[in-house]
């Protein structure tokens, strides 16, 4: 294993996990109401719709996902060890790859191009929107030119996780990996590092109550007529609808 | 308590003397034997040639800078173009060395203990058979009598050997530890197993390039990293691995008469089509979504009224 490995595979992970436990932390108890995503116009219904939500619907179940063969790796290999729920697996995987894919340049044009959004983007929004864009374009080069990875991520990159959490690293799979996995796995650990750094936290703190809550109706207080502009649309003709 | 300390007692003496004995003589307790594990799946001290070169007085054939560059990292040797490297690589077949994960001085111990077990392995060799070595053309005909049987053994094996083991492959029946099927890294062009993976090397023609013995040992202790990760744990049992040599030799066999299946492009276009599909769903899921303004409908009222 050369010094590059033990860089990558075993510093790397701990300065993430202590950045990210330390920022995480910190940054809600010095700026608690950072803890959210700045406002994407995100119920603007024309182009956000098409990125934002399949976006979020992609990168839920992919983030699920591995999340899940890394907990139950022996799951995960009992379901794929039959081919055909294998491949309807890494179908369905791949599927969502390219969903959040499609979606994440979708947001990042829109972003660019949209003067309302460039007014509230800061330049970590850039910096995790490209690194999410690095990370599935290597996670759909993964799925396709290493398959089958969510077999060989359960026998070997899960074994791999599990010794960095029981402090006692075991590099030698990881080192001996090809550079593109190696890769994804190092985007991993970088995202890990400056999440507390990002919009990313709004994960957090994700309002998952809303989904059950009864609804809410809400209904200006104002009286519409006395603030209105009489010297744009009506200067004439006076409206006769309210 | 005192009893092994006390210079007159002869039973404390014969077991101290015993363990030293074992210590010394076990090939454990020599420094590199413990690396030299990964070696012996390919290669023997005085055994003769595996997958690789039989690595008796090796030291004394190759410079010891060169041992541990090529030990280090063969195939950085072969590809800046070293004349004895690629010599070795074409003469087995092309079979890649893998990368020994060793720091120098763990190379350098290794090498140590090879020329250190060549001289026993030899003595052993010798005092186990008393008849003159076989003549060169005697040996291999030997070798290929030893051949002959264990391939007509397989071949007797067969059909529900070789049932078992595309079934092992593909991961129908399961191994019985729970280690991961073969078809999770591994391809074989074959249409009895579908969907093999493409992480690691292609085993059509595996058997035609390493043999009986070759196949059987790197499937029961691979030299790679990776493959011993996966099954560091969960070992395959004898049965297991016979079925797969005897598998991986009919595929071999009949590799010419398979009509092989693309699962990369099926990969692709599932994923395509399926992606269409979830923002199509998308699409129809929120069909009612508010696309303007909260006041575009009472604007256009307005507009329209003038």
């Amino acid at each position: 294993m050369t010094y590059l490995d033990t860089l990558l595979f075993v510093a790397l992970p701990y300065v993430a996990i202590v950045v990210f436990l330390v920022g995480t932390i910190g940054r809600y108890t010095t700026a608690g109401f950072s803890i959210t995503s700045l406002s994407a116009q995100f119920l603007e219904g024309r182009s956000g719709f098409w990125g934002t939500v399949p976006f979020h619907i992609g990168i839920l179940i992919l983030f699920l996902g591995h999340l899940f063969i890394f907990l139950f790796p022996d799951l995960a290999l009992l379901w794929n060890s039959n081919p055909v729920r294998l491949i309807i697996h890494e179908g369905i995987a791949f599927t969502f790859g390219l969903v959040v894919l499609v979606a994440i340049v979708g947001l990042l044009i829109r972003r660019w191009t949209h003067p309302r959004l460039r007014m509230v983007t800061s330049p970590m929004d850039i910096a995790i929107e490209l690194m999410l864009l690095f990370q599935v374009v290597l996670g759909c080069w993964v799925a396709l030119g290493y398959r089958w990875g969510s077999s060989w991520f359960a026998a070997d990159l899960s074994p791999y996780l599990w010794s960095i959490l029981s402090l006692s690293p075991e590099t030698d799979a990881i080192a001996a990996m090809p550079w593109v996995i190696k890769l994804h796995v190092v985007g991993a650990f970088i995202i890990v590092l400056i999440f507390p750094f990002t919009r990313l936290v709004h994960f957090l703190v994700a309002p998952l109550h809303y989904l059950w809550r009864p609804y809410q109706v809400v209904m200006w207080y104002w009286d519409r007529k006395k603030i209105r502009r009489a010297d744009t649309a009506w200067q004439s003709t006076r409206p006769h609808n309210n | 308590m005192a009893a092994p300390k006390d210079p007159a007692n002869p039973a404390g003496h014969t077991i101290l003397v015993l363990i030293l004995l074992f210590v010394a003589a076990s090939p454990l307790a020599q420094p590199g034997a413990d690396d030299y594990k990964i070696c012996a799946a390919c290669h023997t001290i005085g055994g003769g040639r595996l997958i690789g070169p039989d690595l008796a007085g090796i030291g004394e054939r190759r410079s010891h800078e060169w041992l541990v560059s090529f030990i280090a990292s063969s195939q950085t040797l072969i590809q800046a173009g070293d004349a004895d490297a690629v010599a070795v690589f074409e003469e087995y077949n092309g079979m890649i060395m893998p990368d020994a994960m060793l720091s120098r001085a763990e190379i350098e111990s290794v090498l140590a203990y090879i020329a250190g077990s060549g001289d026993a392995g030899a003595a052993q060799a010798t005092a186990a058979t008393p008849q003159a070595p076989p003549e060169p053309a005697e040996a291999s005909e030997a070798s290929e009598a030893s051949e002959a049987s264990e391939a007509s053994e397989a071949s007797e094996a067969s059909e529900a050997m070789v049932e078992l083991g595309s079934d092992l492959f593909e991961g129908t029946v399961r191994f019985e530890e729970g280690g991961p099927t073969c078809n999770a890294c591994h391809d074989v062009k074959n249409d009895a197993v579908m969907g093999g993976g493409i992480l690691a090397r292609e085993l059509t023609t595996v058997f035609s390039r390493m043999g009986h013995a070759g196949v059987k040992v790197m499937i029961g202790q691979a030299p790679f990293p990776v493959m011993q990760a996966a099954y560091e744990d969960q070992p395959l049992t004898e049965t297991e691995i016979n079925a797969l040599v005897a598998f991986l030799q009919r595929a071999d066999a009949e590799h010419a008469y398979q009509q092989p299946r693309d699962y990369g492009i099926g990969l692709l276009s599932s994923g395509v089509v399926g992606s269409a599909i979830v923002f199509g769903l998308c699409g129809m899921a929120w069909r009612g979504r508010k696309k303007e303004s909260v006041n575009q409908s009472i604007y256009d009222r307005q507009t329209k009224s003038q």
